[in-house]
């Protein structure tokens, strides 16, 4: 089987300021880390292969700048057998769509392919949007808020996933191949990779792909190939001091109520 | 308000860059700053959980080659994971134990060793199930490494030891765990003009016969790793546990140092770095008279000046790990081709003393500096400036070789031969 696994590199969240004049992330000279949200898909993927009978080749793949590349060696000595780097002028200033039509021609480029794996979203933009974008230009199924895979069978050719939602976990079923959307749940670690894995990731296969690679006209990616158009980019004001109600419940919702009838909120 | 964080990793590889993200990560779960202080005040031996972890990571000899169960790491790299241990333990128990001992000493210790050691002894330490070491000091002295007075006789296919080794990093541990020491005896006369020669190096595990160890020392700092020596009393050594060649153990010696002592001058950068990142989060949220103390030019100057010390000698080790990849690329290079090498050993052992020298005095310093921007927190186990204070002294004072011994090595190659002081 093949999974692909797409990935992110993202500016560290603890480190993020927005030009005030600009209004847009500041990237320049801010440390960049794997989008938690993939590496948990990364890790599932992994632990998903070591648990089947079958070969299983999983291959990371992401769209960014050369600098990216940090992040691949990093699925690369997390577990990952080879990765795709897909990195061209052409394609910077992409929306979500556009990062989907990418990254969607690249999986086809690499052939037949099982799982996609996405993280549920990254923690740069928060849009949610590029797993089942993907989804689409593939034509395939998709699951979102994926916190487990329990199950993947060739044969039958289905996979078997536990979804979060609002009120808990489901079960679900869908046809491969398909496109899943990874959210780890509270208190997930992901794997560390020993020096050992680091040092023979140099060895396994790491591509760079233009947008010639992929083909299809120029308009088509990045900026000019986006359907949406960012405006403004900006750290929402800081919140007023809050209260702090510390009360039994019953005598909490009085207060509460009490609060906001005061404010005019009621 | 963000975390201050004063590395820029963007000069390293992309593994190394890895290296330090996997320590970093690893340590934030099983080994954070409040657990560093704390066992240095409960004292060793040093957690097992750990140097499982440190195992387990492959933190452990990376320079030994791979098809003797190391990963062939470069200095270069060697250093960065140097470096990053002392970043999350500047207590530098960790760096001590695990960096200058077993990676610097032991490196050299498989150099030198038969196919047999490799495999009872490197190997399990690299995998953290065995402790080996280096055991150099006498009760006489510990920087005239010429004048030891053990003593090596040879009894058929076996060398029959005795003396005293004192001060020696982790007996306990390896009392725990099983391993061993590189030992040096005298195996000939002592020759007035040139004591250093029928020096031998000898690897005696610590359960031999006749091995006894003392009782650890109470020192000072780096307390979660023991201090303590041993006796040996007609220890019988089989000839293959010689290390190298009969009489030449004084030139492996200054080899190991060298080993040990990049990667002592790395782990201080790593303490220093981390003691300037804690101090800074600290003066720029600490306000006195209205204002954060490091508004205050009578402490952010001295940061500053900690801070360029800092850059300045971490270029210097990463400068002097190039020139120990050159001289172990560069090996048998003269013998083979007659030309000669880029360094002379003594040239690069003389850049070592100025690391050896300089970076575990800036530690120190900083850490001395760190707590009088404090004051009383400073002072406390609350922070972990005095538990690094305590434990870099350690280096100031004479672990891996004292302070004047590096002025020594400096002066012999700078002013030259003709001003060695005790000639």
């Amino acid at each position: 089987m093949r999974f692909v696994v797409l990935v992110k590199q993202v500016p560290d969240t603890t480190e993020v300021e927005v030009d005030e004049e600009t209004g847009t992330i500041i990237r320049e000279g801010v440390p960049s880390v794997l989008n938690a949200f993939d590496e948990f898909a990364l890790n599932e993927a992994i632990d998903l292969k070591e648990k089947m009978d079958e070969d299983v080749e999983i291959i990371a793949v992401s769209m960014g700048p050369p600098q990216a590349k940090d992040a691949l060696k990093k699925c690369l000595a997390i577990g990952a057998d080879s990765a795709v780097l897909l990195t061209d002028r052409v394609f910077a200033g992409a929306d979500t769509w556009a990062t989907a039509v990418t990254l969607g021609r690249a999986i086809k480029k690499l052939g037949d392919i099982d799982v996609v794996f996405a993280g549920q979203e990254a923690s740069d933009g928060n849009t949610a949007q590029v797993g089942p974008e993907v989804a689409a230009q593939l034509g395939i199924s998709q699951l979102t808020f994926v916190a487990e895979i329990e199950k993947v069978d060739k044969d039958s050719g289905h996979i078997i996933c536990k979804k979060e939602t609002d009120e808990g976990h489901v079960r679900i079923k869908a046809e491969l191949p398909t496109v899943i959307a990874c959210m780890p749940e509270p208190g997930f670690e992901p794997k560390i990779p020993n020096i050992r894995d680091i040092m023979k990731a140099k060895k396994k296969s790491l591509d760079e792909w233009t947008y010639e690679d992929l083909g299809g006209d120029e308009e088509e990616y990045g900026l000019d190939g986006s359907e949406s158009v960012v405006v403004r980019t900006y750290s929402p004001p800081p919140k007023g001091e809050g209260i702090k109600i510390e009360e039994k419940p019953e005598i909490a919702v009085e207060k509460i109520i009490e609060f906001m009838d005061e404010e005019g909120l009621l | 308000m963000a975390r201050t964080k004063l590395s820029d990793d963007r000069d390293l590889t992309e593994e190394q860059k890895l290296f330090k993200e996997s320590i970093n990560d690893w340590a934030e779960r099983n080994f954070p700053l409040e657990r560093v202080i704390r066992i240095n005040r409960e004292g060793h031996p040093f957690p097992e959980d750990i140097v499982e972890g440190l195992a387990e990571l492959g933190l452990i000899m990376g320079t030994v080659p791979e098809e003797q169960g190391g990963m062939g790491l470069t200095w270069s790299d060697q250093i960065v994971i140097a470096e990053q241990l002392g970043y999350i333990d500047p207590s530098i128990a960790t760096a001590a134990g695990f960096m200058a001992v077993e990676t610097g000493w032991g490196f050299t210790i498989n150099r030198y060793a038969n196919e047999e050691i490799r495999e009872k002894f490197v190997k399990p330490a690299i995998q953290g199930d065995k402790f080996i070491g280096i055991a150099t000091t006498e009760p006489k002295g510990g920087s005239d490494v010429a004048g030891f007075e053990s003593t090596g006789e040879k009894d058929g296919d076996e060398w029959v030891l005795n003396g005293e080794k004192t001060f020696i990093s982790g007996v306990e541990e390896c009392r725990r765990m099983g391993g061993g020491y590189w030992v040096n005896v005298r195996t000939g006369p002592k020759i007035p003009e040139a004591p250093h020669k029928n020096m031998t190096a000898f690897f005696v595990p610590i359960d031999a016969d006749g091995v006894q160890p003392q009782e650890p020392y109470d020192d000072a700092g780096r307390g979660s790793l023991s201090t303590s020596g041993f006796i040996m009393e007609d220890v019988r050594i089989p000839d293959e546990y010689m290390l190298g060649e009969e009489g030449k153990g004084f030139y492996y010696t200054m080899e190991g140092f060298d080993n040990a002592r990049i990667l002592i001058g790395a782990s201080s950068v790593g303490v220093t770095r981390r003691i300037l990142e804690e101090a800074a989060d600290y003066i720029k949220e600490r306000e006195t008279f209205g204002r954060p103390l490091a508004k205050y030019e009578g402490i952010q100057f001295p940061f500053v000046e900690r801070y360029i010390e800092l850059e300045a000698s971490d270029l210097m080790v990463k400068k002097v790990a190039k020139m120990q990849d050159k001289r172990y690329d560069e090996e048998g290079w003269l013998e083979r081709t007659g030309k000669a090498t880029t360094y002379k050993p003594t040239e690069i052992a003389k850049w070592i003393s100025m690391i050896k020298y300089k970076v575990p005095h800036l530690a120190k310093d900083t850490a001395d500096d760190a707590m009088h921007w404090l004051g009383a927190a400073g002072y406390s186990s609350e922070y972990i400036f005095e538990t690094a204070w305590r434990g870099v002294m350690s280096y100031c004072v004479g672990a891996e070789g004292g302070a004047n011994i590096q002025k020594l090595v400096i002066s012999r190659e700078t002013l030259g031969k003709d001003y060695i002081p005790y000639k």
